[in-house]
């Protein structure tokens, strides 16, 4: 076969050029450390890379999300822990004063400790998280929540709290409206509220009840009437009468599923009132007993009855509490949890994109080797055959 | 004995041209297109003696190249198409690595701006957080103009190539134009000469790197050059001019033009191979298609969070402004155009928005819509008037005024979104990250009747913020603010008013209420903010298959395969290519020691004719020295 020399030459200085083409590559890739420079290298894999490098950064989102949440939380987790001492140190005073031998003066002593006890919790239900952002307005973040007037404590927060979310398809509340925690507690025993007729005049007190059959309660304002001291009858709202009975001291009085215990003589005249349950307020709760105590002429039944049905109130606030705590307590937990998935989820895809993107340095190098002696070879051939020519030998 | 001596000198003068066609060979080494020349030796026929023909020496009748007319069209072809896919691959690779960084990638800004929506929802009252939206906002903004400005930069340069490549393809046809008068002009003598020859070939290989080109040989050696589907380029001694004529919708889209029978004809469509080739190709199957998906990403983007601002409201309690500007449809009318109609054209629906171009045209008086990319022609609802606009491809048409019969207008309804692409808002409190409304169960309800949060269906409601109430009037029936007609209570299911819509569940008591009211206020609320980032979350796009990341990606796989293809195209051509060439050159190219073989032997052959010469002296002084001594 016939090779032209210019042909010989330009061929021979093409094949090096792509050699080294070949090499500038290689050597590329080994000092950036990526296989993947374009998505002309793997446009599927490029495609992957992407939309794993944003699950991931999705993924590093919630996991940040989870860590506000999780702060959010805490906070609010030691403030119900603040409100329930504060509530408790409240309820021991209340069960101090819920003493006949105490004089009038002494129980105003502990009304004046109880003062502070609600001041103590209405600064607690208006604390500001990190953000400035007030803890339980729910998302009326930037309204003080539990304004005090004479009229009493009123919330001003929204009723809705803010999602977080903390996967890809989980949203958690981030915390609680004071609304829920502090003022939609339930009344009296959660079911009826009972109380004694202002102008009774014997010694009775009535306590909270209890419900026996749930069934059988119909809801209504009942009023237990007293036509002697030891005869009652119980009337409904219409007035028909639903129950009645003879009375000594500590006796029960049932009717339509439930009881109530009356304490002391009445005297003939004597009322008391069993009404259903409404939703009352911590604040609410605490006034009130700050009232009964600081009013000096309340008979000792009256004084035994309020301070019961506070007592129960205080009670079921601290339930409240309580379960508000819990639930905060499970979202953590869950926070916890999709942390710990997201946590293996990132390594999972990191490792799926370097796996995609990364060059495998041992086969780089060995490529590198074989290219290198590939254009060694073709140089030292050129070399050597280029100087070959016939004109060598004519003399 | 004269005759051995006119023999002998016949045989140098032709060893003498010999030697010079080698020496002419060896000097041509090194000259690109030179095809090597041999001396064509003819033996003379002599005279008839008794003794039969005695030869009369040896003549060069004519020099001939080596040469293969077969091998060169292969080699010009094969320049042809890699020329193209080199060009195309050029491109299309800066294309493809300005969208492959996954730093600052699209799929990395969106999801960065999904990011800190996320953050600010967190903590809406943040203004930092607010802050770093706005930043993210921008840099989303900033990275798909900064796409959209380079891709105009890319077709900018496309343009000036194609400028430059017409003129380089007109001064090489007048250069093939010229050397076809010469050349017939010297083939006159019988001759062919072949230096021109060679000079026309290099033009033709030149030219070829530009256009793909097919050639006819005339009988007086011109050469007619042919492009495209058999348009004349040169033909004989005359070039026909090939020039750049405007787009008629868009008057910086260069198309191209070639001067026929006294008109220029449009050849934009026929033109294939070469650098012109490949150029005008990219430009069609790379760089306008990506500017209309990144437009359609841009209108979805603006779209989705513009439509949840004034969905939701501010901390200043007001209802939310556009957060991004988003380009026009773009309409425009070929400048052929004979009547006055001005077509405007809006965008109505996202998921039928796609990223084609079409023409309307007024065909007798019914417009009619095709699609460009399809090839199909599009069936639109409407009249075209501002009343009752055309709809079709999730958008609305209007046409005004009086078109002339065939007028034909562009619709572009994605191409320009990119490049307006920007931030509006300024401020951080501009963000609305709150619900627009807030429903209630009344305090007095003694039912079990719970109410769902509300969604705003239509923004622009006046009433949108108004108090309204649901009041029960039967634990079955229900009236909005206690008056006008009596709806009919299911549970669970919609109840719409004042462009919101809710619903109740459970089982209210007569005489319960529902309150809707304003959410201003709840300055905390990140309602709005989630149903943002559920929105560019969504499949949205292409008739709400595509998120607004999948498109993103499969934008970038999808330029990546086109530059892939192109580049192992262009190099599956280099080595076509590299064949072609080589065949031609093991051909015509000049081989140093072949021709050092026949110096030695021409050589060779003149100092035997020399001897002949001396010989016949010999003879001759025999001969005289014979005479003499007798």
């Amino acid at each position: 076969m016939r090779i032209s020399t210019l042909g010989f030459q330009s061929t021979a200085s093409q094949q090096m050029q792509t050699l080294e083409a070949a090499i500038a590559r290689t050597q590329q890739q080994l000092s950036t450390g990526k296989k993947l420079q374009t998505a002309a290298d793997n446009p599927v894999g490029m495609a992957q890379v992407n939309e794993l490098n944003a699950q991931l950064s999705a993924s590093q989102q919630y996991v940040a999300n989870g860590n506000t949440a999780t702060a959010n939380l805490q906070l609010e987790a030691q403030s119900l822990t603040g409100a329930t001492n504060t509530l408790q140190s409240a309820r021991d005073l209340a069960v101090e004063a819920n003493n006949s031998a105490l004089t009038a003066t002494q129980r105003q002593d502990i009304a004046t400790q109880l003062q502070q006890q609600l001041q103590d919790l209405i600064a607690t239900a208006n604390q500001k998280n990190a953000a400035g952002d007030y803890l339980f307005a729910g998302n009326a973040a930037q309204t003080l929540p539990f304004a005090q007037s004479a009229a009493g404590v009123a919330y001003s927060g929204s009723g809705q709290v803010n999602q977080i979310q903390i996967s890809s398809n989980q949203r958690i509340s981030a915390g609680d409206t004071g609304a829920s925690v502090f003022m939609n507690i339930p009344a009296g025993n959660g079911t009826f509220t009972t109380a004694a007729a202002a102008a009774n005049t014997g010694s009775a007190s009535i306590t909270p009840g209890t419900v026996t059959n749930v069934a059988a309660w119909v809801p209504d304002t009942y009023q237990i009437s007293f036509s002697s001291p030891a005869q009652y009858q119980v009337t409904n709202s219409t007035g028909a009468v639903v129950a009645s009975g003879s009375y000594t001291d500590g006796d029960t009085v049932s009717f339509n599923g439930v009881q109530v215990t009356l304490n002391g003589t009445p005297a003939a005249g004597d009322q008391f009132t069993v009404a259903p349950a409404g939703t009352a307020s911590v604040f609410s709760t605490l006034s009130g007993l700050i009232k009964t105590l600081s009013t000096a002429n309340l008979s000792n039944a009256q004084l035994t009855t309020q301070i019961n049905g506070a007592l129960q109130q205080i009670d079921g606030a601290l339930g409240n509490f309580n379960s508000v705590q819990a639930s905060v307590g499970a979202r953590l937990n869950a926070i916890t949890a999709s942390q710990t998935s997201a946590q293996s989820l990132q390594t999972t895809l990191t490792a799926n994109v370097s796996s995609l993107t990364d060059v495998d340095y041992t086969q780089a190098t060995t490529q590198l080797s074989s290219e290198e002696l590939a254009l060694q070879a073709a140089q030292q051939s050129y070399a050597s055959i280029a100087s070959l020519s016939l004109f060598n030998y004519i003399k | 004995m004269a005759d051995i001596l006119a023999t002998s000198v016949s045989g140098l003068l032709a060893f003498q041209k010999a030697l010079s066609v080698t020496s002419n060979n060896i000097s041509n080494v090194s000259t690109p297109g030179y095809s090597v020349e041999s001396a064509q030796f003819v033996p003379q026929l002599g005279n008839a003696t008794s003794a039969g023909y005695l030869g009369d020496g040896v003549q060069v009748s004519t020099v001939t190249r080596n040469y293969s007319e077969l091998l060169a069209g292969q080699m010009r072809a094969s320049q042809s198409s890699y020329s193209s896919f080199n060009t195309y691959s050029t491109t299309a690779a800066s294309i493809d690595s300005m969208l492959s960084d996954s730093g600052t990638g699209l799929t990395a800004s969106l999801q960065n701006f999904s990011n800190a929506l996320q953050t600010l929802a967190n903590a809406p009252t943040q203004t930092a957080s607010g802050q770093a939206v706005l930043s993210s906002a921008q840099s989303l903004a900033q990275s798909i103009q900064g796409y959209a400005g380079q891709l105009s930069q890319a077709d900018q340069n496309i343009e000036s190539q194609v400028s430059t490549s017409v003129a380089q393809i007109n001064s090489l046809a007048t250069g093939i134009a010229n050397l076809n008068t010469q050349i017939a002009a010297q083939s006159a003598s019988g001759q062919p000469p072949n230096a021109l020859l060679d000079q026309r070939d290099q033009l033709l290989n030149q030219l070829s790197q530009y256009v793909s080109v097919n050639t006819a040989t005339q009988n007086d050696g011109e050469l007619n050059v042919f492009i495209g589907t058999g348009q004349s380029l040169v033909s004989g001694g005359t070039a026909q001019t090939l020039s750049t004529l405007p787009n008629p919708y868009n008057p910086t889209q260069l198309d191209i033009g070639i001067a026929s029978s006294g008109a220029t004809v449009d050849v934009t469509g026929a033109i294939s191979g070469g650098v012109l080739g490949g150029l005008l190709s990219v430009r069609s199957q790379v760089i306008d298609p990506t500017l209309n998906t990144l437009g359609q990403i841009s209108v979805g983007v603006a779209n989705i969070i513009n439509q949840q601002q004034a969905a939701g409201l501010t901390s200043t309690g007001t209802q939310g402004q556009p957060l991004f500007a988003v380009g026009a449809v773009r309409v425009s009318g070929s400048s052929a155009n004979t009547g006055t109609a001005q077509v405007s054209a809006t965008r109505t629906s996202l998921s039928a928005l796609t990223t084609d171009d079409y023409t309307l045209t007024n065909n007798g008086g019914a417009w009619q819509l095709f699609d460009l990319t399809t090839r199909q022609p599009v069936t639109m609802a409407g009249a075209g008037t501002a009343a009752s606009p055309f709809t079709a491809a999730g958008l609305s048409i209007v046409v005004n005024g009086a078109a002339g019969n065939g007028d034909s207008y562009l619709i572009q309804p994605t191409a320009a979104a990119a490049a307006g692409f920007s931030v509006l808002l300024t401020s951080p409190s501009q963000i609305a990250s709150a619900a627009a409304v807030q429903t209630a169960a009344g305090a007095t309800n003694t039912g079990t009747g719970t109410i769902a949060a509300a969604t705003v269906t239509d923004p622009t409601n006046p009433a949108l913020l108004t108090s309204t109430s649901i009041v029960f009037s039967s634990s079955t029936q229900y009236q909005i603010n206690g008056t006008g007609p009596v709806y009919t209570y299911t549970p669970g299911a919609a109840i719409a008013a004042n462009g919101w819509t809710t619903s109740i569940s459970g089982t209210p008591a007569a005489g319960d209420t529902f309150a809707v009211t304003s959410n201003a206020g709840n300055t905390g609320d990140n309602t709005n903010l989630f149903a943002m980032i559920d929105g560019l979350g969504a499949n949205s796009l292409n008739g709400g298959t595509t998120s607004l990341i999948g498109a993103a990606n499969t934008l970038v796989s999808q330029v990546g395969s086109q530059t892939q293809q192109a580049q192992s195209n262009a190099q599956a051509q280099q080595a076509v290519n590299t064949s072609a060439t080589a065949a031609v050159n093991n051909l015509s190219g000049v081989n140093l020691d072949e021709e050092a073989a026949s110096m030695v032997r021409f050589q060779q052959a003149y100092q035997a004719c020399a001897q002949m010469i001396q010989s016949s002296s010999l003879m001759f002084t025999s001969l005289i020295t014979a005479i003499a001594n007798g």
